[in-house]
């Protein structure tokens, strides 16, 4: 992979989630990309079970741990704001052990699913977010295989982005800023998702769009 | 070829006695031959999970029948077998299934070619021929460079037994010294403690009350003789350092320097019993 | 001859995909996130110790006994976590690193209490999850609000046999906390310790690693030492 940016696409007005996702993925075949399966991304939520002793800072620290599709046999487990580790899928197996001291919140679980497109060197995933069965958001995610240096393929980016999204493409994300000249990692994916999957949590859009 | 015929006066008793001598030998021969096969078989077949003790029984059996056959050609009551002479009475260039059966497939005829090779009981030719050789050579030698060779020959032999008693007798000592100490149970105890609780190792074992029901606990201090180490644990700053989120261990400040800090002998203080 | 259940097993194999080059092809994707790894697998372990003068014996007569491997050496920093509750006994975790294959992931590990099961059983069995992780893990732990309960070093050799790991190491003080430049060696003799991890209930295991321990004496006692009676 190369480097990725993952944002949000606001649900088109009088439109469902769903008939938005519709609409983007119809321009994207357009102008000519394939489809090539399905992809998923999901994000759990972890919060502290009881304040550790002396260590007020843990207090209400959120820890998440996600999977993609792209690395299905990888986890990523988070902070926001801290380290990202990568590590494999037995990970899961700890934060079951770990379950005095990490409790899993269920119902804050967040996922996006979706299709997975490759247009010439981008890969371009559009996913549903939804929290248990409600659809919350779209995410888009376009990633430049063939370049890992985030300076040097951006406008490139931003110009393809702009030929399905129009005006709805994003800025710079955070996660580049410091990532100008040094080599992007699947990690920062996972940063930006879990970041965009909190944000759509957060939102708590008005009129919840039924079924996705 | 010597060649010494049977006198008429043979009793029928030492007949008797040569044949079962012979029929016990080719018994054990038969013995032998089949734990060796079952060896061999073994060695090929089963040495995926082959274990180093079945190989030492097979050692040991073959090693067993060998010096019973040893014993048995050595005994008094077998005679002399070197004393007795085999003819080959016909010679036939066509396959003998006797014979074949006999030598399980190893001989088909017993013909003019494989019969020297079989019957021999001298040397090769060539060999019999540089033999000879030595033997004049010897002839020409006087009796005094003969007498002067063989003293010389002697002395190299007998420093040479020397050393290598020498040689047997240290390494014997050192394996028996070896098989006494190859490991040391204390030092077992140790480094499992060690690995499992980090005795031993640290001097930054937090010294909070209660202290952890994993890691040394204070009142086994007393249990174990080693690893004197452990009871002394270091009042580190370390409470406060660890506060600083995603500070590795190379945190400057603390290192080497933490050496100076407060030592105290938790023995002493893990004896008393209230102290909490 | 090869045994997969065994590399799975190894130390350091991993299944961490998200470093491997990617390609355009779409990866299979099941219904459902997967969620896993494997669980409930336990340790059978066995422990002993060899003075340094017999080191040489015993090396020798491993790699007459084990898979014909290439043998191998290891380096490894290991580092013990703590986390702590309002009560009960701390969380422990260990992450190690290779000192002398710098590129491998770190190897994070769980251990559960150990069952020294009745006498028919020879071997000691722990639960156990092994985690490859990416090389921040430390910061990481510390995160998540673990502290740092003492480390060490592990220098030795490693050897295979069937689904048995054999290792065979020096334990290594820290002079200084946080640096493996100066490091003291615990004791005059090494740790070796046979172990397999496998999915619970699999007691044959221990017969064969019992009938392996056999084989290494009288050079090496190899036994199932319970960890509170060395404490």
């Amino acid at each position: 992979m190369g480097v990725t940016c993952v944002c949000q696409m606001p649900v088109a007005e009088g439109k469902s989630v769903q008939q938005t996702v519709e609409i983007l993925t119809r321009k994207l075949e357009l102008l000519g990309a394939e489809k090539q399966g399905t992809f998923y991304v999901d994000c759990e939520t972890y919060h502290t079970a009881a304040s550790p002793m002396g260590n007020q800072g843990q207090q209400g620290k959120l820890m998440y741990v996600m999977h993609s599709s792209e690395a299905p046999l990888s986890c990523y487990a988070l902070f926001e704001n801290g380290p990202c580790l990568i590590a494999d899928a037995n990970f899961d197996v700890l934060m079951v052990k770990l379950k005095g001291f990490f409790q899993n919140s269920k119902a804050n679980k967040i996922e996006s699913r979706g299709t997975r497109y490759q247009y010439c060197d981008f890969l371009i995933k559009i996913g549903t977010v939804a929290m248990g069965p409600s659809a919350r958001g779209i995410s888009v995610e376009v990633d430049y295989c063939p370049c890992v240096i985030v300076n040097d393929c951006w406008n490139l980016m931003v110009e393809f982005m702009q030929s399905f999204m129009g005006s709805h493409a994003p800025g710079l994300p955070s996660v580049f800023s410091n990532k100008h000249e040094s080599v992007y990692s699947p990690a920062d994916t996972m940063v930006q998702y879990m970041e965009l999957l909190n944000k759509i949590r957060k939102q708590q859009q008005g009129p919840v769009s039924g079924i996705r | 070829m010597q060649v010494r015929a049977e006198g008429p006066r043979s009793t029928q008793r030492e007949e008797k006695q040569l044949e079962n001598s012979i029929d016990v030998l080719i018994n054990q021969v038969g013995d032998l031959k089949k734990s060796l096969a079952s060896f061999i078989y073994k060695l090929e077949n089963e040495y995926e999970h082959l274990t180093w003790p079945s190989v030492l029984d097979s050692f040991a059996l073959l090693s067993g029948q060998l010096s019973t056959l040893n014993k048995m050609l050595k005994n008094d009551k077998t005679p002399l077998l070197r004393n007795q002479v085999i003819i080959p009475l016909i010679l036939s260039p066509d396959r003998d299934e006797e014979i074949m059966r006999v030598t399980e497939g190893r001989v088909p005829v017993f013909s003019h070619e494989v019969v020297p090779d079989h019957l021999r009981t001298k040397p090769d030719p060539e060999v019999e021929e540089q033999e000879k050789q030595l033997t004049t050579e010897a002839a020409r030698l006087t009796p005094d460079v003969a007498l002067k060779q063989i003293q010389s020959l002697n002395k190299m032999c007998s420093s040479l037994l020397e050393k290598i008693n020498k040689e047997e007798r240290e390494s014997e000592s050192g394996g028996l010294r070896q098989n006494k100490s190859t490991f040391n149970p204390a030092d077992t105890s140790a480094l499992v403690a060690a690995v499992t609780f980090g005795k031993g190792l640290s001097n930054r074992r937090p010294t909070g009350p209660g202290g952890s029901s994993v890691g040394g606990q204070p009142n086994s201090a007393g249990m174990m003789s080693s690893g004197p180490t452990l009871q002394q644990v270091q009042i580190s700053m370390g409470q406060n350092q660890q506060q600083m989120s995603g500070v590795a261990m190379s945190q400057p400040g603390q290192p080497g320097k933490m050496v100076s800090n407060i030592k105290t002998n938790i023995k002493s203080a893990s004896m008393h019993p209230y102290q909490r | 001859m090869t045994d997969t259940d065994a590399l799975r097993n190894a130390k350091r194999s991993t299944r961490i995909d998200a470093w491997c080059g990617y390609t355009m092809e779409a990866p299979p994707v099941s219904a459902m996130p997967v969620s896993g790894g494997t669980i409930n697998m336990m340790e059978y372990l066995l422990q002993g110790s060899v003075l340094d003068q017999s080191l040489e014996s015993l090396l020798h007569r491993l790699r007459g006994l084990c898979d014909n491997m290439e043998p191998g050496t290891f380096q490894d920093h290991e580092m013990v976590f703590l986390l702590k509750g309002q009560q009960g006994s701390p969380f422990v975790l260990r992450a190690r690193r290779s000192m002398d294959k710098p590129t491998m992931p770190w190897h994070l590990r769980y251990l559960g209490q150990p069952e020294m099961g009745d006498k028919s059983r020879h071997a000691l069995v722990r639960n156990c999850v092994d985690i490859a992780t990416s090389d921040n893990l430390m910061e990481f732990l510390l995160e998540m609000g673990f502290r740092l309960d003492h480390e060490f070093v592990a220098q030795g050799h490693i050897f295979r046999r069937g689904s048995m790991k054999i290792v065979v190491y020096k334990i290594f003080r820290l002079l200084v906390p946080g640096s493996t430049d100066s490091i003291e060696a615990l004791s005059l003799s090494y740790l070796v310790e046979v172990s397999v991890v496998a999915p619970a209930g699999q007691d044959v295991i221990s017969e064969e690693m019992r009938n392996f321990a056999e084989q290494l004496k009288p050079l090496v006692h190899l036994e199932k030492i319970d960890p509170k009676r060395v404490m």
